[in-house]
């Protein structure tokens, strides 16, 4: 009897843990696609949802800090297409290298690239930052302004054409396409994405910005500068933003103004579905990134299965609001 | 929302903004041509497409040579009648003499053509047309259907289409209302249909502008499709996802890829190879004579460009010479 209790404690606790259910979810949907499509599960397929995965956790993860602070950022895709461009015009416009450039030489380029694409996007984040403290804008107004500006700047600099440069593919491609979907930049990714973690979870950093998410008041009566952190959370997500930046330009071989388009509503998606709350103060990391993987799994497993383009977002839009219900009915389960 | 729309468009329109200053400021000076250099208003799309950017090195070339003044205009981003409307509102306020326009919708933007001729303004249409052309002076555009057909013609040289056999191909569409993707692939699938009954088309896929989602969607495709024939990328965004695709799993020149539009950065992918083929608009030259034919028609009263002009696309391959690559290159403005 007390070990039967125990077992449905030890149940009810991993149902009611985010983290699980999120595994959960993905495992239902793999399942349901690889019964459809043999082909699903492959590691072809894990490559093909990874390398979709590595740029989106990174804004993603930018925009979890910011959601948990109780803001929203909106400028992340277009400082993709912005950073992107900006990089690649610096390699090969300022640099003299192109995409005829071998591959081993490719890579002191892609490195001040990076640094370039970082420098932009945290550029971009500050200017955020100032918007909202000093001219008391609401984050939303303020990054969709940005946007806009950084939309428009990267048609100035590119002429609305991708600026191609520098590349070694080897780096966005599988390990080993029979035994390894990882490729280089996706550890890379990973490891960047778990830094953060550490920062949001283990370190100051993080505790002060879930305080501020959850009373901003409370926060700056309990002596947190609310202005300077949240500078630097916008910072963060702009320098998040830039190195995608750069992880699309090592994917496409090109800098492209419209390379970021539409990946804002991705990375907002990827963090409601891991368990963020858009009213701040909830959110993890753990989520967000399994939050981005769902996202992909359900995209690369709708064209492996065959939906009609067409009915793709229809059932991208309704697993996003059964993924987010689930979790609601769930917390409200805790609660209980 | 509608302020937050004005505060985007705002924001993120400093170029066109700063564009719309420099216009303002010279036409409000030439509001009688007899005495003063003719000004042509030049409303399109959408700024970031690359397609419109070509066509406005020609567009400003030709009004260099004409010794008119170019007023340039259109959305930063969105290619949408609710916000080609107003910037063709602001633009006939400053009243130019001509004003060549590219209706984002035939149905939406006749009012704003009828206002213009009713202003004894010359009205000119490029790439796409208003539902009533008895007016306009005349309308000049590129023939997407036949660029679809020399995509199918080029895709089925580079598979070895022998007849009897079956061929898996797979298209990539930016999004399913985009009317020139649309044409291309109607063009393509009844050149299939004709020529070439075993190529298969297996699936169609958007990439919503962005070429990373291009790319995802074709190295799905490599999945699901292992012995994929051949791709047809039906515009500029879908060519560079492919191509990059294609590349980072070293099967470029294995499977037939077809793209669209000459970006420099994809022309320089057929020499090595990449691309199969690129089919080429010719957006500089459709400007070119829609200018000429306006100020012809301003000056005199007539025109020598025919009412409808369509200008074939043109199939760029590694045979192509340099001259025609020079000629269909899109070149970047500055």
């Amino acid at each position: 009897m007390t070990d039967s209790n125990q077992l449905v404690a030890k149940v009810r606790g991993l149902v009611s843990n985010q983290a699980s259910i999120l595994v959960g979810v993905l495992a239902v949907l793999t399942i349901v696609f690889t019964v459809i499509e043999p082909k699903f599960f492959s590691v072809a397929t894990a490559n093909n949802i990874l390398t979709d995965w590595g740029s989106v956790v990174l804004i993603a993860v930018g925009q979890t800090f910011v959601v948990i602070s109780g803001g929203i950022d909106l400028s992340v895709g277009a400082i993709i297409g912005l950073s992107g461009v900006v990089s690649a015009y610096v390699m090969a416009n300022v640099m003299g290298y192109t995409s005829g450039t071998p591959a081993q030489d490719a890579y002191w380029p892609l490195l001040v690239g990076t640094i370039v694409s970082v420098a932009v996007g945290a550029v971009v984040g500050l200017v955020n930052a100032v918007l909202i403290n000093k001219t008391r804008i609401v984050p939303f107004i303020a990054t969709l302004a940005t946007m806009g500006a950084c939309l428009g700047l990267s048609v100035i600099f590119s002429s609305g054409m991708p600026i191609g440069g520098p590349n070694d593919f080897n780096l966005i491609a599988a390990m080993d396409y029979n035994t390894n979907p990882f490729s280089v930049v996706v550890i890379l990714v990973a490891v960047v994405v778990a830094i953060a973690g550490l920062f949001l979870h283990k370190a100051r950093f993080g505790l002060y910005t879930y305080a501020i998410g959850s009373n901003s008041f409370a926060a700056r009566a309990a002596g947190i500068n609310v202005e300077k952190h949240i500078t630097k959370i916008y910072a963060l997500s702009g320098a998040l933003s830039g190195l995608a930046g750069m992880y699309v330009y090592i994917r496409l071989g090109a800098g492209s103004p419209s390379s970021g388009t539409g990946r804002e509503l991705d990375a907002i998606a990827a963090v409601v579905i891991g368990g963020a709350s858009l009213m701040g103060g909830v959110g993890r990391i753990w989520g967000t990134v399994l939050g981005t993987l769902i996202l992909f799994t359900v995209q690369s497993g709708l064209i492996m299965i065959g939906v009609a383009p067409d009915w793709k977002k229809v059932v991208v839009a309704v697993l996003i609001a059964a993924a987010v219900a689930a979790q609601t009915l769930q917390k409200k389960n805790g609660q209980r | 929302m509608k302020r937050s729309v004005r505060a985007f468009a705002a924001f993120g329109a400093v170029a066109a903004v700063s564009l719309l200053a420099t216009g303002c400021s010279s036409s409000s000076s030439t509001t009688t041509p007899t005495d003063k250099k003719l000004s042509i208003a030049f409303v399109m799309g959408a700024e970031s497409d690359p397609f419109f950017q070509a066509m406005k090195v020609g567009a400003e070339a030709e009004a260099a040579a004409e010794g008119v003044d170019l007023i340039w205009q259109g959305d930063p981003k969105n290619y949408s009648p609710e916000t080609q409307i107003p910037i063709v509102d602001t633009v006939l306020a400053q009243k130019p003499d001509g004003l060549v326009l590219i209706p984002t919708d035939p149905t939406a933007l006749q009012a704003s053509a009828d206002k213009a001729i009713a202003q004894g303004i010359a009205v000119a249409n490029v790439d796409t047309h208003v539902n009533d052309l008895s007016k306009v002076v005349t309308f000049i555009t590129g023939d997407n259907a036949d660029g679809g057909a020399k995509a199918a013609d080029a895709l089925a040289t580079k598979i070895g289409y022998t007849a009897g056999k079956k061929y898996q191909v797979v298209i990539g569409l930016t999004s399913a209302t985009a009317t020139t993707n649309v044409a291309r692939l109607e063009g393509f699938k009844a050149q299939v249909a004709a020529k070439y009954p075993g190529i298969e088309i297996k699936d169609v896929a958007y990439s919503e502008s962005n070429p990373e989602k291009a790319a995802s969607n074709v190295n799905n495709w490599l999945t699901k499709y292992p012995n994929l024939n051949g791709i047809f990328a039906i515009d500029g965004t879908n060519a560079s996802g492919a191509a990059s695709a294609l590349e980072a799993k070293k099967l470029t020149g294995k499977i037939a890829l077809v793209g669209y539009d000459a970006y420099p950065d994809n022309v320089a992918k057929v020499k090595s190879g990449i691309f199969t083929a690129l089919i080429a608009q010719v957006p500089a030259e459709e400007a070119r004579q829609a200018i000429k034919a306006l100020v012809e028609y301003i000056k005199t009263g007539k025109t020598s460009v025919a009412h409808e002009v369509v200008i074939p696309n043109f199939a760029i391959d590694a045979n192509t010479s340099d001259a025609d690559l020079a000629k269909y290159t899109y070149v970047a403005s500055k």
